[in-house]
């Protein structure tokens, strides 16, 4: 039984690792926590003395368990922080040397890819357009432009671990980059209408030569 | 003060009534109306997406656009008008006085006010069914550009008239009108905790769950504010064509994105802290100890209710706001679960070495506690973590997650409190065999709706989309098993409500007539008079000597120690 789809992009290792790393520190709170609430259940008639059980949870020397699991807490936190920030960083705040370089744009209900051209570079007048399948090289950075024509949509690419909302009026750029070829489904993830579960495309991602041989084609059309 | 003394019947009870118990029930009612066909709603748009051709009754086959409205305004009545109709407005206005050993709330016009306009609402968001987009199906948080024109294919509306009466608008209205509604009623609840409590009550002496609606309801006054303006600018996007949202002349969708979860995120501890007062009630009862950690309590929610204004961008990780506010606004999302595990790990506390009984209310607050947490809180840390939280965003893993905050918080303790104060307010006593079938259904039947979500989520399913047998990598394996599974679970579970409603209308009039004023033995101010309580709350107004929760307080011969007896 496998939880995830099989990952093909360099940085969804560290996002699955994380899944399972506070997965597996939750795991171990929740036997806590069910200790906590079932021992009581199990021993509920013994208790006599009132003293015993007269504690109104005042004044550190009572509450000295709490702060410590609330430390526990916060120090796990942290540490999920400070693990997550690299993978956040590498992500998210920069960008590698790009190899390709594509433009999503989100409309209702299909994706518009947008290639380079001939000139390889995006925004002059030999860009080409395709619809709903966008194709890539393998084992290269993609830089992906992100923006939409009408309302909010998101490119969601589970295989690849990588999401982000496509925005009227903002072009915000993206990184990817594939291990594998092969075929890999890219959805929309933000409520954009009536099509909007309908809004499926796909990443094609190919070895470096055989992507060449594509790119070709698409541009001699 | 309220004027009038004497019994009107009905319509006058219903209707005109100022005393704030039967302004209560009035709540209670309208709230449960409105709720079922949420809960209807959630059981059609479930069945359809496990099978999507079979024909529903009453519904027939659900389409895309009809879909959307379903899942829209289910979300929208069960955040809005469920979670604090109950929470706040119908616990707030039965309890404060009562517990607080008053004759009514301080403003009892004000308070009535507030429940005419909590009706209206209600009856201005049934209309939006009945225009010509039969409902608005943008998604309950509203985001432009799709909330402004017809949302389903984002064309313009064309005449004024078309606008006007159009879904949108009318939902807005709605919200807008509730929550003017709450903010009459917060003003009432915050007036009434500080100038009406009974002689001789201190503030610390007050029961937590007073406490808990009246900061729940200034947080609510707080966050607001920036909504009521964005909902003023989107309204004026769709009625009058400015373009606040619309960036091609100069707006931003984002900033809709920001005014919403800045009320959007307190909202969840607007709901979350009148149920955790709840919980301390019932489980203070049932555990026969007094509450640990009353004053720890309140700092810690204290903290929380000022670090919920910081970290509504959580929601927005990968929106497009800068990654390195991401960043800070991840940092204080981690740090907020920190006081609230505080909280429950007093009640837990509480628990540790007592004398627990296992009654109904106890059930459901005691797996109101353990789903909260574990299901609902831990899954919030994998969502907190920014880089996890690009892959599961807008996935069912957030919509199981957030179903684990909620459910337990309303819905369980919910049911915890309606099942303890039940005999207060109708003086009768709940049928304890479908009680427990219902608090049984319940609490399988959700995990096996909730749990498929979590995998589902996992597995890269999207939300709020009508349908998924068209996508490959989501119709493969035991993925359609699991959304079998999650349908028959909600489908049972909605229906198992249907017990729980049974058992309401038949024991407030057939129940057994309740023997005793205080059946749980309990020590706040509502048990220590009739049940239901007269007009003007107590035949003599009581005394107060000892804070809320005295449980085998040692030198004391019974077990419990009622707010007002002296030693
Ligand atoms: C009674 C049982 C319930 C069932 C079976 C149920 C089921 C669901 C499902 C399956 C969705 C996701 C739909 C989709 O993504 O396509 C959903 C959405 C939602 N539910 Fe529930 N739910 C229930 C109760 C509640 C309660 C009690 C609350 C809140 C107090 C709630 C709040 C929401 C919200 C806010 C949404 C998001 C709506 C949106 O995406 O616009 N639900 N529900
Ligand atoms: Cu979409
Ligand atoms: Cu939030």
């Amino acid at each position: 039984m496998k939880i995830f789809p099989e990952n093909v992009s360099v940085y969804g290792d560290d996002i699955d690792f994380l899944f399972w790393l506070i997965t597996i520190v939750a795991g171990l709170a929740t036997l806590i926590v069910l200790f906590l609430v079932i021992y009581p259940v199990l021993t509920r008639k013994k208790h006599k003395a009132k003293e015993n059980i007269y504690v109104k949870g005042e004044g550190f020397k009572q509450l000295k368990w709490i702060y410590l699991a609330i430390f526990v807490m916060a120090v796990a936190d942290f540490s999920f922080l400070i693990i997550e920030s690299d993978g956040w960083i590498k992500t998210q705040e920069t960008l590698p040397e790009k190899d390709f370089h594509v433009a999503i744009v989100g409309k209702q209900w299909l994706w518009e890819i947008i290639y380079p051209g001939p000139d390889g570079k995006l925004y002059t007048s030999d860009d080409v357009k395709k619809f709903n399948t966008m194709i890539v090289p393998q084992d290269a950075v993609i830089h992906m432009d992100l923006t939409a024509y009408d309302v909010l949509h998101s490119v969601f690419i589970p295989h690849a671990r990588f999401k982000f909302d496509c925005l009227p009026g903002r072009k915000i750029t993206r990184w990817v980059e594939f291990t594998k070829s092969g075929e890999y489904p890219m959805v929309c993830a933000e409520m954009c209408g009536v099509g909007h579960s309908r809004m499926v495309g796909k990443v094609v991602v190919l070895p470096q030569e055989k992507f060449e041989k594509e790119l070709a084609k698409i541009y001699k059309k | 003060m309220s004027t009038t003394h004497e019994n009107k019947g009905f319509w006058h009870r219903f209707f005109f009534s100022l005393d704030h118990k039967d302004i209560g029930l009035q709540y209670l009612i309208t709230t449960m109306f409105i709720a079922f066909f949420a809960g209807i709603f959630a059981m059609v748009f479930r069945i359809h997406l496990a099978f999507p051709d079979y024909h529903i009754p009453l519904f027939g086959i659900i389409d895309a656009k009809e879909y959307n409205i379903l899942v829209t305004n289910h979300g929208l009545i069960m955040v809005l008008w469920l979670s604090m109709g109950i929470l706040l407005a119908t616990a707030g206005n039965y309890l404060i006085p009562t517990m607080l050993g008053t004759d009514d709330m301080a403003f009892p016009k004000l308070n009535k006010l507030s429940y005419w306009f909590f009706l209206l609402s209600v009856i201005i968001l049934i209309i939006s069914f009945f225009l010509p987009q039969k409902g608005f199906g943008g998604g309950w948080t509203l985001y432009p550009p799709l909330s402004v024109g017809d949302f389903g294919y984002n064309t313009p509306y064309k005449t004024f008239s078309d606008r006007f009466f159009s879904s949108n608008t009318f939902v807005l209205l709605a919200i807008a009108l509730e929550f003017v509604a709450l903010l009459m009623g917060g003003i009432n609840f915050m007036v009434t905790l500080f100038n009406k409590r009974a002689k001789g009550m201190g503030l610390l002496q007050v029961p937590l769950l007073v406490w808990m609606i009246v900061i729940a309801s200034i947080l609510f006054m707080f966050s607001v504010g920036p909504l009521v303006a964005g909902t003023f600018m989107l309204l004026l996007d769709i009625n009058a064509g400015t373009g606040f949202y619309d960036a091609s002349r100069g707006g931003d969708p984002l900033l809709w994105e920001h005014l919403f979860w800045f009320f959007g995120h307190p909202e969840v501890y607007v709901i979350l802290l009148p149920g955790l007062g709840i919980l301390a009630e019932v489980i203070t009862t049932n555990a026969r100890k007094t509450l640990f950690g009353y004053k720890f309590i309140l700092v810690l929610v204290l903290i929380a209710t000022v670090l919920s204004l910081m970290v509504w961008a959580h929601h927005q990780f990968v929106a497009g706001v800068d990654p390195r506010a991401a960043t800070v606004f991840g940092i204080l999302t981690i740090i907020i679960s920190l006081p609230f595990a505080g909280v429950i790990l007093s009640f837990l506390a509480t628990l540790w070495k007592s004398n627990l009984r296992l009654t109904l209310p106890m059930k459901w607050a005691m797996s109101a506690i353990v789903l909260f947490t574990i299901l609902g809180g831990f899954t919030g840390l994998h969502l907190g973590a920014a880089l996890f939280d690009m892959y599961a965003h807008d996935t069912s893993f957030v919509v199981a997650h957030f179903h684990y905050t909620l459910i337990p918080v309303v819905i369980f303790a919910g049911m915890a409190g309606f099942y303890h104060w039940f005999n207060k307010f109708s003086g009768r006593e709940l049928n304890q065999f479908l009680g427990n079938l219902h608090f049984w259904l319940t609490f399988i039947f959700f995990n096996g709706f909730g749990i498929p979500l979590f995998l589902l989520g996992l597995a890269g399913q999207p939300r709020r989309y009508a349908g998924y047998d068209h996508i490959p990598y989501l119709s493969e394996g035991y993925l359609p098993l699991l959304r079998e599974i999650a349908t028959i679970s909600a489908v049972i579970l909605v229906l198992s409500q249907f017990i729980f409603i049974f058992n309401f209308i038949w024991s407030v009039y057939k129940g057994k007539k309740v023997t005793s004023n205080n059946p749980w033995q309990s020590t706040t101010l509502e048990w220590q008079t009739s049940s239901p309580p007269p007009h003007g709350n107590f035949e003599v107004y009581p005394v107060v000597y000892h804070g809320p929760y005295e449980y085998n307080r040692p030198g004391v011969d019974k077990d419990f120690l009622p707010q007002n007896q002296k030693i």
